[in-house]
């Protein structure tokens, strides 16, 4: 169980099925209380858009799926690096894939608003262990 | 059979040549022919040739100056160049700026002149094929690139949505399995799996650029022990690495050899063997490094030993289960960055894998 109150993790995958997966996943794990899906990275970024007005953002994590038609999670996390710190500043992205493919894997590593990439299937000790990791400093 | 005869242009300022030229090869030869390079070129527009024929002498342009003026828009025709008199610095002007496969002194040989119309024509129909050739090589490269990519997602992803679902199930006690089935499909899909990640392997190891780099074999194998050691918490390893000197290599292919291996080792183990053992010792030296792996699991038939590099070959005596491709590529491997691998075995006493890895690294001498 992670010890922050008001965490929130959203969701961005088109396979429906891991979505959902996902989501079952951190609800019996008691990681978060809200859980927020989308099948699509735009809706993604719409919905995190309309945060600004918000007085304070909660902590969030997102788990960003690698590739997804229409904006692929690099595409993504380009468009995500231009909004303001005071949504960025908040998120932490751990990219889950179950992509062997070199390049994809190479891409990850080297992108720094990536914190961490987690293979397919998700198993919640590693989810875990990673949100600790990105909270213990703070 | 319109489309295997030769197409000709002959250019020439001479009526009586052209129609000469006509009267000779028109039986075999589709000829067209121009007075001018001028003409010529109209020509060509609307024309697609296999040869072009030129007289050197003409007037406003001559033969050769005309060859050079059209090697870039239209390189693939053969030219020919034809000259009534042996200036031999004209002939090598020819061959220097105008791209000419031959020349033939005027008046021509008919004999002569048809054997350097088909020689030209042989090799224009070879360039066009290695063409096609090159074309047909490039679509199917890059369609093999698409499939592997294909392969190393859209083939894995629903099989990884499936482990998903399993872990969860436990998770979540909600499927009743007195049976075990859940865990009958959780061994089936990490076989099929594993047999995807060898795929992806072995057309990686084929198509990747060889890379130098240091490596650290203490980590090296430390890291492959890691990734296997769950399989058989039995297995006692023994790790002797004497690296006095750098090693550079490709760490790519040489993980790919040590965890094939190390499975291996792993994998084929005796079901009753109270001491399970794998031993793996490095020797690195300025030129090269020399690794072994050796366990006393269940050892391979003599009969067999030929065949384990083969591609899909799988020994037939024992029941686990295998891709038969694992050695298969160690051995592609090895060739990659010219490793050299023997390999001793009893059966029923165990195996040892002697591998030799040139180092690449460039020491001052």
């Amino acid at each position: 169980m992670i010890s922050i109150p008001d965490l929130r993790v959203i969701l961005i995958d088109d396979n429906e099925v891991d979505l959902l997966l996902h989501e079952r996943l951190i609800t019996l794990q008691q990681i978060s209380r809200t859980v927020l899906a989308f099948n699509n990275a735009n809706k993604a970024l719409e919905f995190l858009s309309s945060n600004i007005s918000l007085p304070r953002i909660p902590p969030t994590v997102l788990l960003l799926d690698i590739q997804m038609p229409e904006m692929d999670g690099f595409e993504f996390l380009e468009a995500f690096y231009s909004y303001p710190a005071k949504i960025k500043s908040q998120c932490h992205v751990i990219m889950v894939s179950s992509s062997l493919d070199y390049g994809d894997l190479s891409r990850t590593y080297a992108n720094p608003m990536v914190f961490k990439l987690l293979k397919k299937p998700l198993l919640a000790s590693e989810l875990k262990n990673a949100i600790m990791d990105i909270f213990r400093d703070q | 059979m319109k489309d295997n005869r030769i197409r000709i242009l002959y250019i020439d300022d001479e009526i009586h040549n052209l129609n000469a030229f006509k009267a000779g090869f028109r039986r075999s030869y589709e000829i067209y022919t121009a007075n001018s390079a001028q003409e010529g070129k109209q020509l060509l527009k609307s024309i697609d040739v296999h040869i072009i024929i030129a007289d050197q002498k003409m007037p406003v342009s001559t033969g050769v100056e005309f060859f050079n003026e059209i090697k870039d828009t239209l390189p693939d025709p053969m030219r020919i160049l034809l000259t009534g008199y042996t200036d031999v610095e004209d002939i090598i002007d020819a061959i220097n700026k105008g791209h000419i496969f031959s020349y033939i002194k005027k008046p021509w040989d008919e004999i002569e002149l048809h054997r350097t119309i088909n020689n030209a024509f042989e090799i224009y129909n070879t360039r066009r094929q290695l063409k096609e050739k090159i074309l047909e090589l490039e679509k199917i490269n890059d369609e093999l690139n698409r499939f592997i990519y294909s392969t190393s997602h859209d083939l894995r992803s629903p099989l990884m949505s499936v482990l998903g679902i399993i872990n969860l199930s436990r998770l979540d006690n909600s499927v009743t399995d007195p049976n075990g089935y859940l865990n009958m499909i959780e061994v089936c899909i990490l076989k099929l799996d594993g047999f995807i990640q060898k795929i992806i392997e072995y057309y990686r190891n084929s198509r990747l650029d060889v890379e130098y780099e240091k490596i650290n074999f203490e980590n090296l194998i430390h890291e492959c022990i890691a990734s296997f050691r769950h399989q058989n918490n039995a297995i006692q390893f023994e790790v002797n690495v004497d690296q006095p000197v750098d090693f550079k290599g490709d760490t790519f292919r040489i993980s790919v050899i040590l965890n094939n291996l190390i499975s291996n080792a792993v994998k084929y183990q005796k079901p009753d063997e109270s001491h399970p053992q794998v031993n793996l010792s490095v020797k690195v030296e300025p030129h090269k490094a020399t690794l072994s792996i050796e366990d006393n699991g269940i050892g391979i038939l003599s009969e067999h030993l030929n065949n384990i590099f083969k591609m899909f070959f799988r020994s037939k005596n024992n029941n686990k289960p295998g891709s038969g491709i694992g050695l298969y590529i160690v051995k592609e491997a090895l060739n990659k960055i010219g490793g050299t691998i023997n390999v001793e075995s009893k059966y029923g006493e165990g195996t040892l894998f002697e591998i030799s890895i040139p180092n690449r690294n460039d020491f001052d001498s």
